[in-house]
């Protein structure tokens, strides 16, 4: 990709012996993109951003960002705005202060110092509060005085490491759309490091599955929750159901009790079944031919208002199957039969 | 007043008590000490006079003293601040098991007398000692005089002061962060930048805390400028000594005393003020 503005090449990162901590990792991150890096705990999302960002030496590969490479280069010459997990706000100056510190290394006058501070403080909702100290703000309002450090430099590349996940519910929510507004407004190249599915599912442009310092799937949120290329994504991006089975000859999966169809033909063999707990119906009428199904019965359901969970039991196979709630529907009761239906479209199949 | 209150001043009461008996008590004993008379022989007089008062404020040799052991003190304190804040810097980053192993090892000095470490120092500073040596056989023909002077008795003391400044220095890090040394390089500031703008503001408290404890026991220090100034170091911790155990001139060595309080007085004055400052 020739206008891609930050590549990784088979970027590695080995803490000691044992296996790397990333390994061979290559991505190109377009001008202006959003891209989240999401795995789990553990799985060099964070490292790979350090080594972005400078913090953190590769031991193999090239960063290049507009074309130049910076893999050795230290982090003050990287040009980079970073906003830490912790906010990293400097506790022994004002709000002002740290916001200014940038541009302060980059050995702006006076007045142009304070005309952009002001700037970087209304974007981000703080105006007049350039006087407080970090410790006197709430930690949305430590957030926000973070981003608009790393903003206020005009960095070439924005990197976020976790920079909800310290937030309660409703302030993350908030925090999700403010960001993302500011990104698409400046237009800045980000990265996103998050091991929250839903804040990648809703931020990113293409979202960058992780998996033990490996990319396990690059796409947009669209293909990683509907086309999941391995089940460790299907399962790490939202809920799933998971059932081991066989497919004969005939491209029929046998598991356990079920026989079903997939979306995708496959080899005869050994395949993972996987469906999403709310694409399975609870069927009332006769179904059609694009469809798969199995009876079976309520082992539990789960009310939480808006969504209704209940696990199925079909002959020993276990299915989770999630509805929205209407005050005409009754709660089913436990034991109660029922015929599951879902769409052969929204039966994934893996080859094991 | 409330049980808790009570409570608060009934466990406060032993050691009010002991303070008094054992601080207070003594040191208004001294105070009226140095308005007493004394024989030359070392005889306590009685009576109330303001002549040692009036001695100490009129002979510039006083003036002098107490000038010179407050300059060599604060040397000695930024010295030892300067030598051990690397130590403390690097023992504060090392990993956690680790952390403990080295300030054993930074700490383990105090396990032996300052008499016998200062002993040690005037070998290895003599002039036929080890450093001399060394110099010698670089092509230095006469190395410069290291012991009975100024020089010897800094270098005795920044080395026996280093460990409760390292100790003190840990313990006023607790703001410094990794992450925030990350975020000033992320900004665009150097490696010394970092240092200054963020590093040692942020260290500050341990600075402060070292110094007051590195000068207080810098000024009250008498094994090692004794020994290590050979006679030729006039300090107040000395000088005090040799009015009341050779020149038998208790109340000049009183009031020698209290001057010396005063000093610990205004360093703890300034030191508290300059903590609210940074707070």
């Amino acid at each position: 990709m020739s206008d891609a503005h930050l590549v990784l090449e088979a970027l590695e990162k080995r803490f000691g012996a044992g296996p790397p901590a990333v390994a061979a990792l290559s991505l190109a991150v377009q001008k202006g993109e959003l891209l989240g890096l999401l795995g789990p705990s553990g799985c060099g999302k964070t490292t790979t951003l350090r080594m972005i960002g400078g913090l953190a030496e590769a031991t193999a590969g090239r960063i290049l960002v507009a074309g130049h490479d910076v893999t050795t280069l230290p982090p003050h010459k990287r040009d980079m705005g970073i906003v830490f997990q912790n906010y990293a706000l400097f506790p022994h100056m004002d709000v002002a202060g740290n916001v200014a510190f940038g541009l302060e290394m980059r050995k702006q006058s006076r007045a142009e110092i304070a005309a952009k501070v002001e700037r970087a403080l209304a974007m981000v909702h703080l105006d007049g509060l350039g006087h407080r100290r970090p410790r006197e703000l709430s930690g949305g309002q430590q957030q926000r005085v973070a981003l608009a450090r790393a903003l206020v430099i005009e960095p070439s590349i924005l990197l976020l490491d976790e920079p909800l996940s310290n937030l309660d519910a409703k302030l993350r929510e908030e925090m999700r759309t403010e960001i993302r507004d500011i990104q698409k407004r400046l237009g800045i190249t980000t990265i996103f490091v998050t091991h929250d599915q839903v804040e990648a599912l809703a931020m990113c442009d293409r979202i960058a599955v992780m998996r033990a310092g490996s990319l396990e799937q690059l796409g947009t949120p669209f293909d990683i929750y509907e086309s999941p290329a391995t089940p460790f994504v299907a399962d790490f991006v939202g809920r799933i159901n998971r059932l081991d089975g066989a497919r004969d000859g005939d491209g029929d999966i046998l598991a356990g009790p079920l026989r079903l169809r997939a979306a995708k033909p496959g080899p005869a063999g050994r395949v993972t079944v996987m469906m999403r707990p709310h694409r399975l119906h609870i069927a009332t009428d006769a179904i059609g031919p694009e469809w798969n199904s199995a009876a079976g019965t309520i082992r539990r359901a789960t009310y939480v208002g808006d969504v209704l969970a209940c696990e199925v039991d079909c002959a020993g196979a276990m299915l989770t199957v999630e509805r929205h709630t209407h005050p005409g529907q009754p709660i089913p009761r436990e034991g109660e039969a029922v015929n599951l239906a879902w769409r052969v479209s929204d039966t994934l199949a893996f080859d094991a | 007043m409330p049980i808790a209150s009570r409570l608060a001043l009934a466990l406060l009461l032993p050691a009010l008590l002991v303070n008094l008996a054992v601080f207070l008590v003594p040191m208004g004993n001294l105070a009226l000490l140095s308005f007493q008379q004394a024989s030359a022989g070392g005889a306590l007089l009685g009576g109330f006079t303001f002549a040692t008062w009036a001695k100490m404020f009129g002979d510039v040799f006083y003036a002098e003293l107490v000038l010179d052991s407050v300059t060599i003190a604060l040397s000695i304190t930024a010295l030892t601040l300067l030598c051990a804040y690397p130590i403390a810097l690097f023992i504060y980053r090392t990993p956690e098991r680790w952390k403990n192993l080295l300030i054993v090892a930074c700490v383990s000095p105090l396990l032996v007398s300052a008499v016998v470490r200062t002993y040690g120092w005037m070998v290895i500073l003599g002039d036929g000692g080890l450093v001399a040596s060394i110099l010698r056989g670089l092509g230095m023909v006469k190395p410069p005089r290291m012991v009975f002077n100024t020089t010897g008795v800094v270098i005795g003391l920044v080395e026996i002061l280093m460990p409760y400044m390292i100790l003190a220095l840990i313990a006023g890090f607790g703001r410094l962060n990794a992450s925030l040394e990350e975020a000033a390089a992320s900004l665009g500031a150097r490696p010394f930048t970092v240092f200054r703008r963020i590093v040692v503001p942020l260290t500050l408290p341990g600075i402060m805390l070292g110094c007051l404890l590195a000068f207080v026991l810098a000024v009250s220090s008498f094994i090692t400028p004794k020994l290590l100034g050979g006679g030729r170091v006039f300090l107040l911790a000395t000088e005090i000594y040799d009015q009341a155990i050779v020149t038998l001139n208790w109340p000049v060595a009183a009031a020698l005393s209290l001057v010396v309080l005063v000093i610990f007085g205004i360093a703890l004055l300034l030191y508290g003020r300059l903590s609210r400052a940074i707070a």
